[in-house]
């Protein structure tokens, strides 16, 4: 690791981490990108776990896709890794590197921002914790300074979450639309899309309306026309700005109330 | 067929015929050992060439400068079209495009310069430094700009490539007549072939003859094509197929043959070539899109009696398969049904977008789309259901297809009744999961003429010899592109001559090597080729038999012979192993081989489109599809897919239901997600990220039928699988999804979005 950090203190922008290489290699090969210095973390031990912690999961940043997939901790982690590309993209991806990538399509990126993810940073100059609100900048740019990355990823236990995706197809597809909604333990709702802006992005006004409302049906309508009104999509070629944030609507109503449904048996959601 | 002589044994339990014995190519192609065109490239030291294409999609070319690609020390030679020693030219009906662009360029995909470098980076390095002046056109884009009074025009003649017409009885006047007309109109989209390994090669002079190993679909054409595009006579160029990963009409227009032809020749050198998936989808031409009015006038109690319809596609830059694409989609308009009165108008219109040619369906495919679901919305229009309104007007034995061609076996009927049987029609729920998910049952009847037709030279010869170490060997110069030719010719000579399959092996695609065989495009190889190994297989077993007409005191007529053995009829343990019988044939110095060639006929259609012969054979299918169409985002699944197919035979019962489904989810594509999207003449998804296919995750339950009502002509009664497993898809899902939600969606493919908007507009919302 110090060895990592070394080098890319030393190669700066030159000097390129590499995890599963998914997006990195992809992009070489396209002619998007152009390396000169790779710095494969696939040697660094210690990286690729995914830990309970008591209250919190802790994530090492070369666990796979294929591994979220498998833990139960926080269900729409665990629904977005898997519909992440094909087997072979989940047996290789990682999720430092679709932090890292920064894509306002990144399915996991998008569970991690509802479920409030820290992301811990490690530099020449020491530790840091930021935030994932605070950790995307714009497509392809996050806080990561030059001498830094991603050590960690850290979430708390949460009541219940759920993830949906949109793509051109079942498998292999970008997303149109990602949503994902979360209940806090002590009842707040937090929602996050992907596709629909520069960035992921949580529907700020939705959860401020729900934090007062509940999950009643008609706060649940009322959250999810807010949702398609706080949404910025374009029109690409793949999808419409007007159906990408028809469906931004769709998919959270159906989140909410699936939340609605399975927090039923208990009394009122609010803490 | 009448020169078929005696003797021949009708395929049994456990003969060859019938078997679904493993493809002989099945095991190296799954373990990865299969060397393809661009394996073959990179096995020996060798030059390697790059394409230029332009970089307008219309454009004059005023000048070309090579020199400061020259300057690259890795650069061994850069081509423009002043170099090519031939014609330049090529196309498979019309020869209109050039190999390398002198004075213009029609589409994004025309090449310009061929550079030839020692490395492949050096080569793509250089084409950036190739000079082209270019003086930009306007460039028309869609039918509609490519018919405006004022269009820029994209060849000399304009910008109308054909029509073709069928004009059956008095339409417009039975139209008038008619208690009930309905009106629906399609367009499709712009599909590519999307198959698994890129355009790629290597070409070499072998002496004076120029060799190129890259895949096409017809090695003897596309040999005589290169041959007139270069210069040279036909008996100095050699094409070899290597192995193909798909085709699907793909490689039916010359390409790459082209490039590394020239590289080699023009440099003496051993050259490859290999197109990205991007250069692939640029350049190589596309399915037609095409807009289709189809208007249905019918009886109250459902008969038809009339059908007007008019076609308009988008011919891209050049004619490629053009023609013969519009003919198939004019004789094809009604599909099975029987109209009496028929009016058909397509008109092919030249655009700057991608030339339009062969693909899987070849025309067939868009046009069933608009006749199935002028069936569906007749059905609304009378109260009627819509299995009864078809059966009304299926062809029957006896009936005429709409170019008044009447086939020996019709069993469109028998078709519909097995799917229908099949998915349990009688019995579908449409109950679903959740409010927001509607279930919804399509049907499609298809049928389809094989082979090139319309009185075009069509055939196929085959030779079989037996080796001296008693291999029987079958010479074909057809291509293998994975449909299972190869095991086709195997089992039908090992039936037709009397060996065990495992004693056959199969030359194929190789001009040097073996006879001219046709393409292996139309559905046609099992039907031609098939039956060319047959005759001459027949050919070969009639020498054994009566070789052992001199061993055995037996009348041929009392003899069988099969699995390796000839044997008395009255008493099958009365035989002389196959061995002994070549021992003695070579002895008495009998050939041990024979040829034959198969050339069924057909008639032109005339200009009202008529024929009594169009094609040699139909084809029959029928489709059911159960869908769920999720209203509130447009999202469509497939369920289950039910494709029954009357094969006559199948060779290989195995290996025809393995491409009935490659074919149902190359039609899932086409109906649900395929689409080149182009920005003025531009391609936006020439990857595979962004031109989506159907993934196993896309893939439902398809249930593939086979029925075998025989073909009187064709071999062991067979007539082929191709292209109709792919043509039934499209039809059957869409009415599916009308089913569904009640609306019927008028443009291929229906994406999500495609849907959700047109529930959006439908009325009552
Ligand atoms: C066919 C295909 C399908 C795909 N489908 C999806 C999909 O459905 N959903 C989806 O979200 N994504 C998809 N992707 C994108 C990609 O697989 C994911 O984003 C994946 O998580 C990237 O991880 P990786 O380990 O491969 O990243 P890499 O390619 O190795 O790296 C990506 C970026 O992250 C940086 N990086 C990696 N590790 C660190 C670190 N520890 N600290 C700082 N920076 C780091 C790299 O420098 C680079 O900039 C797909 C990709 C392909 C090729």
């Amino acid at each position: 690791m110090t060895e990592a950090l070394e080098l890319k203190s030393r190669l700066k922008d030159k000097g390129v981490f590499l995890a599963g290489g998914t997006d990195l290699v992809v992009g070489v090969a396209k002619g998007r990108l152009s390396v000169e210095h790779w710095i494969d973390l696939s040697g660094v031990p210690g990286l690729s776990y995914v830990r309970e912690e008591g209250e919190e999961l802790a994530i090492g940043p070369l666990a796979t896709h294929a591994m979220l997939e498998r833990s139960a901790f926080a269900p729409a982690l665990a629904q977005a890794a898997r519909t992440v590309g094909g087997p072979a993209i989940r047996n290789r991806g990682t999720i430092a590197g679709n932090l890292g990538t920064a894509s306002p399509a990144g399915d996991v990126s998008v569970a991690l921002l509802a479920l409030d993810a820290r992301i811990a940073l490690v530099g020449s100059h020491g530790s840091r914790s930021v935030p994932i609100r605070d950790f995307f900048v714009g497509p392809g740019k996050t806080r990561i300074a030059h001498d830094e990355l991603i050590q960690e990823v850290r979430i708390r236990r949460s009541a219940d979450s759920a993830f949906l995706k949109l793509g051109k197809r079942q498998s292999v597809a970008i997303a149109l639309v990602s949503a994902a909604v979360v209940r806090q333990r002590d009842g707040r709702v937090a929602i996050a899309l992907g596709s629909v802006g520069p960035t992921p992005l949580r529907a700020a006004r939705a959860e401020a309306h729900l934090a007062l409302a509940g999950l009643a049906p008609e706060a649940i309508g009322e959250a999810a026309s807010l949702v398609r009104a706080e949404v910025t999509p374009i029109d690409d070629h793949r999808a419409s700005a007007e159906y990408r944030r028809a469906v931004s609507g769709v998919l959270v109503r159906r989140l909410l109330e699936q939340l609605a449904a399975s927090s039923k048996p208990e009394s009122p959601a609010r803490a | 067929m009448s020169d078929i002589r005696v003797s021949e044994a009708a395929p049994t339990s456990g003969a060859p015929v019938g078997r679904s014995a493993t493809r002989s190519d099945a095991r190296d192609k799954v373990t990865g050992k299969t060397a393809y065109g661009g394996d073959r490239a990179v096995s020996q030291e060798c030059l390697h060439a790059h394409v230029l294409r332009a970089a307008h999609p219309h454009a004059i070319v005023r000048r070309i400068e090579t020199g400061p690609a020259l300057a690259d020390p890795d650069v061994v030679a850069v081509f423009t079209g002043k170099d090519v020693p031939g014609t330049n030219l090529h196309g498979m009906i019309r020869r209109d495009q050039e190999l390398l662009a002198t004075s213009r360029v029609r589409y994004c995909g025309d090449a310009v310069a061929l550079v030839v470098a020692r490395t492949r980076q050096a080569a793509e390095r250089a084409s950036k430094l190739v000079v082209v002046d270019y003086e930009p056109l306007p460039g028309v884009f869609t039918i509609a700009e490519a018919l405006a009074p004022d269009a820029a025009a994209i060849h000399p003649e304009g910008n109308i490539l054909g029509r073709q017409r069928i004009r059956k009885g008095d339409a417009l006047a039975a139209m008038a007549e008619a208690d009930v007309v309905v009106e629906t109109e399609f367009s499709t989209q712009s599909v590519d072939h999307a198959f698994l390994d890129t355009e790629a090669g290597v070409a070499y002079l072998e002496g004076e003859v120029l060799t190129i190993e890259a895949a096409g679909q017809w090695v003897h054409e596309e040999a005589r094509l290169l041959a007139l595009a270069l210069g040279l006579p036909f008996e100095r160029v050699r094409i070899i197929q290597p192995p193909t990963g798909g085709a699907f009409g793909g490689r039916e227009d010359l390409g790459i043959q082209l490039y590394l032809g020239l590289a080699a020749l023009l440099t003496g050198q051993r050259v490859e070539l290999a197109y990205s998936r991007a250069e692939s989808m640029i350049a190589r031409h596309k399915r037609h899109p095409i807009h289709i009015r189809y208007r249905f006038g019918a009886r109250r109690d459902g008969t038809l009696v009339a059908a007007v319809v008019e076609v308009q596609a988008d011919e891209g830059a050049y004619a490629s398969t053009g023609k013969a694409v519009l003919r198939k989609a004019a004789s094809h308009a009604t599909g099975p049904y029987r109209v009496p009165n028929v009016h058909v108008d397509v008109t092919g219109v030249f655009t700057n977008n991608n030339p339009t040619g062969a693909m899987r369906g070849f025309g067939a495919s868009q046009i069933a789309i608009a006749y199935e679901g002028a069936m569906d919305k007749l059905a609304a229009a009378l109260g009627m259901d819509r299995v009864e309104l078809r059966r009304r007007n299926l062809l029957l034995p006896g009936d005429a297809v709409t170019t008044s061609q009447i086939l020996p076996v019709v069993s469109a009927q028998e078709c519909m009744s097995a799917a229908l049987e099949r998915i349990g029609w009688e019995g579908r729920s449409y109950e679903t999961p959740a409010p927001h998910l509607k279930r919804g049952y399509g049907l499609s009847v298809v049928c389809f003429g094989l082979g090139y037709g319309d009185g075009f030279p069509d055939a196929s010869r085959a030779r079989v010899r037996f080796t001296d170490g008693d291999r029987l060997e079958v010479y074909t110069g057809a291509v293998e592109v994975g449909q299972g030719l190869v095991q086709m010719a195997a089992q039908v000579a090992a039936q037709a001559v009397g060996v065990t399959i495992d004693r056959v092996d199969v030359i194929l695609a190789d001009t040097a090597r073996t006879p001219e065989a046709g393409s292996s495009s139309a559905t046609r190889q099992t039907f031609f080729t098939g039956s060319a190994v047959r005759k001459a297989g027949v050919e070969l077993r009639h020498q054994l038999l009566d070789i052992v007409g001199t061993l055995l005191p037996v009348h041929p007529d009392e003899l069988d012979l099969a699995d390796d053995a000839c044997f008395e009829r009255a008493d099958p343990t009365r035989r002389v192993p196959l061995s002994a019988i070549l021992q003695e044939g070579r002895r008495r110095g009998y050939p041990l081989e024979a040829e034959a060639i198969f050339e069924p006929r057909t008639i032109c259609q005339d200009d009202a489109g008529q024929s009594v012969r169009a094609f040699v054979t139909y084809l029959f299918a029928s489709h059911a599809a159960e869908v769920l169409v999720d209203v509130e985002t447009g999202e469509v699944q497939v369920q289950r897919i039910v494709a029954v197919h009357d094969l006559g035979k199948a060779i290989n019962p195995l290996a025809a239901e393995g491409q009935i489904e490659g074919g149902v989810v190359q039609g899932i594509g086409m109906a649900l997600m395929e689409e080149v999207v182009r920005q003025r003449g531009r391609l936006l998804n020439p990857n595979f990220t962004d031109y989506i296919v159907p993934t196993a995750m896309d893939v439902p339950e398809i249930i593939p039928v086979i029925l075998e009502n025989p073909d009187p002509i064709g071999p062991f009664g067979a007539r082929g699988v191709g292209e109709p497993p792919l043509i039934g898809t499209p039809p059957a899902i869409l009415g599916a999804i009308h089913d569904a939600i009640g609306v019927q969606i008028g443009q291929t493919p229906a994406t999500a979005e495609r849907v959700w908007r047109a529930l959006q507009q439908a009325p009552g919302r």
